[in-house]
């Protein structure tokens, strides 16, 4: 699904360059759950976006479903993000003013062909996430978990091999945080490739694997033996809030 | 459609926010609707101009009597002649008429007890034809009537009206200068004159009539001309002038006692006083426009800031930068479409409302429309584009922190 070849990634021109990716090489397939990890400025967002097609790698190799996708040029790389990747960000990211439909619709606009139908698609993706009756509900009348799951939906619309999210528990409560991760897990369990990037150890570990992010290198990639339980969790804090 | 999906985009922003596109919308409303009326001017003054020099004859040349700028009728002088008549008819090739004219201006025309205020001219019977103005009733002037200086008349509409109302004019008769002429024929109406004034009100005479016994002179007023080949109408013109000056006696710097006038002179002098206000109003289209892009481009790059984080998520879910391009560029194109339809609705209100107050001569045609449209293009597409590569040009990385 991903690989990464000695992907360097530096800013900067001419005399003062700052290197934040120096060599960064893994491979994740197809179907799997995984977290990237690591401190702020140690280029985990950096990565985010050079996954996400959004940024062009300095050197290094990048095939993304078998294509090298380093030298493609803009209008292929849109495609590409159009058609294989779903996003979910920190911030939500959804259009004011604008229904949580019209919001999940957002790619479908930008696809080569407009499915005939997308309504019935966008509707789809909204109960995947858990929003059926929030179809028509603008993003200030949702709450923060809510909004990220619209922003889930909307990842989701286009039907994408790879779901790439960037802090996505981190404008949220614990509850709906575990919400979200609840999704995810759902997701996973479909057969979806989602990649986590966070610097939360406890978001990390609901995921299979673990890539750590030192100083720009993979400092550490393992397996999650027991990967948390969103269920488990959510009922706990179900009860904790009960009693108190 | 992918590209019209995405220019959708941009049309929908603009329902978004209203009062953003008006503002954005005012100056090409302004400078479209000040267009519309600048074309209608100048159209109507065209067809006017059309008109006066239809009624002189594209194919004629006057030939007044007397010197100056203006072409109006100089009654003072007294050395144009029949014999001038004759030899411009002898001397000058291609001619297919010369209808010498005698005329007063201001004579009262009297019936019974009814007066009017008349401009009457003597004739030859090829005056009909040298205008191509018929009688509707009655008989024109003939050549019976100038062997005779027959006492008949042949009266203009204005005349007619004015004399007789509905009443049957044929047989009748009428006084100028207390001589008794029956009225023959009526002319048909033919209004404005090349000049502009009404051409109804006259009287026509046989020329021998008019001389020896209503106005009693020897000189003519006027010497009208028609080529039989308008190419070589300058050239005619040219020729004529130079047989008068030199049965005249007139040397180059001396001033002519006649001049020679042509439909293209007539053209000229029918242009006059819309032609300021046109001015004004092309410089107010033209700085409308201008003005009205400058603003729109203005919106359009605060507008691209403000949506910087929107720009973003639309590239992270598909947009190419020449999507976004499209989206921005069908913005500001729908802007000043929109303020193009506003403003020729505007513009026609204007036109439809302007006789009232004015004089202008207005006509409406399809040219305002087209340069409209083509102003409104223009416009979006040249205040357009620096905003829509702008927001083409963000970085999705940088957009979206």
């Amino acid at each position: 699904m991903i690989e990464l070849d000695d992907i360097t990634r530096t800013y900067g021109d001419g005399a003062v360059t700052t290197p934040v990716l120096e060599g960064i090489s893994f491979r994740v397939e197809q179907g799997e759950y995984a977290a990237i990890m690591g401190t702020s400025g140690t280029g985990k967002s950096t990565l985010m976006n050079l996954l996400g097609l959004l940024d062009r790698p300095s050197g290094g190799r990048y095939l993304l479903g078998g294509t090298d996708v380093t030298e493609l040029d803009d209008a292929a790389l849109s495609h590409l993000r159009n058609k294989k990747i779903g996003f979910v960000f920190q911030q939500f990211h959804l259009l004011e003013r604008t229904s949580a439909k019209k919001n999940v619709l957002l790619p479908l606009i930008y696809a080569e062909r407009y499915p005939p139908d997308a309504d019935r698609l966008a509707e789809q993706a909204l109960v995947t996430v858990g929003l059926a009756d929030r179809v028509n509900y603008r993003p200030n009348e949702l709450s923060g978990g809510q909004q990220q799951r619209v922003a889930i939906a909307r990842a989701l619309v286009n039907d994408p091999e790879l779901i790439l999210a960037d802090e996505p528990t981190g404008n949220l409560d614990r509850r709906s945080g575990l919400e979200v991760l609840g999704v995810f897990k759902r997701l996973h369990a479909e057969g979806r490739t989602i990649l986590v990037v966070t610097h939360d150890q406890a978001v990390a570990e609901h995921a299979d694997r673990i890539i750590v992010l030192k100083d720009g290198r993979v400092a550490e990639d393992r397996r999650v033996d027991h990967p948390r339980n969103v269920e488990a969790e959510l009922a706990e804090l179900k009860q904790q809030e009960a009693r108190a | 459609m992918r590209p019209l999906r995405i220019a959708g985009v941009g049309i929908e922003a603009l329902a978004a926010h209203k009062l953003r596109t008006f503002l954005m919308t005012a100056g090409t409303l302004v400078g479209v609707a000040a267009l519309t009326v600048v074309m209608a001017m100048g159209e109507g003054t065209r067809r006017k101009i059309m008109k006066r020099i239809q009624n002189f004859g594209p194919d004629a040349i006057m030939i007044p009597a007397g010197g100056g700028k203006r072409p109006g009728p100089d009654m003072s002088t007294t050395t144009l002649t029949l014999q001038d008549a004759d030899a411009i008819r002898r001397d000058v090739p291609g001619l297919r008429i010369v209808s010498p004219m005698a005329w007063s201006f201001q004579m009262s025309v009297k019936r019974d007890d009814r007066h009017y205020q008349a401009i009457v001219w003597g004739v030859e019977p090829g005056w009909h034809d040298a205008w191509r103005w018929y009688t509707v009733t009655g008989e024109g002037i003939s050549a019976a009537d100038l062997a005779t200086k027959a006492p008949v008349c042949v009266l203009g509409q204005t005349v007619k009206r004015e004399l007789f109302g509905e009443e049957y004019a044929i047989g009748q008769h009428i006084y100028i200068n207390r001589v008794r002429l029956r009225v023959a024929g009526v002319l048909g109406e033919r209004g404005a004159s090349p000049m502009g004034g009404d051409f109804d009100n006259r009287v026509i005479l046989p020329l021998t009539t008019a001389m020896r016994r209503v106005m009693n002179v020897d000189h003519l007023g006027a010497i009208r001309v028609i080529t039989d080949d308008p190419a070589r109408l300058d050239e005619q013109a040219e020729a004529i002038g130079r047989l008068l000056r030199k049965r005249h006696h007139i040397e180059p710097p001396e001033e002519d006692d006649f001049r020679v006038i042509t439909a293209e002179i007539i053209a000229r002098f029918a242009t006059g006083s819309s032609r300021t206000l046109s001015i004004l109003l092309a410089v107010l289209a033209g700085l409308s426009l201008v003005v009205g892009g400058v603003v729109l481009m203005n919106i359009l790059l605060i507008s691209v800031k403000e949506r910087t984080k929107e720009i973003g998520l639309r590239r992270a879910v598909g947009a190419s930068r020449r999507d976004v391009f499209t989206q921005f560029l069908a913005e500001s194109l729908s802007v000043t479409l929109l303020g193009m339809a506003a403003g020729l609705l505007v513009g026609c209100g204007l036109c439809g409302a302007l006789p009232r107050f004015s004089r202008v001569p207005i006509a409406i045609s399809w040219e305002p429309i087209a340069l409209a449209a083509a102003a409104a293009v223009a416009v979006g597409t040249f205040f357009g584009i620096q905003p829509a590569r702008r927001a083409a040009r963000l970085d999705p990385v940088e957009a979206l922190r």
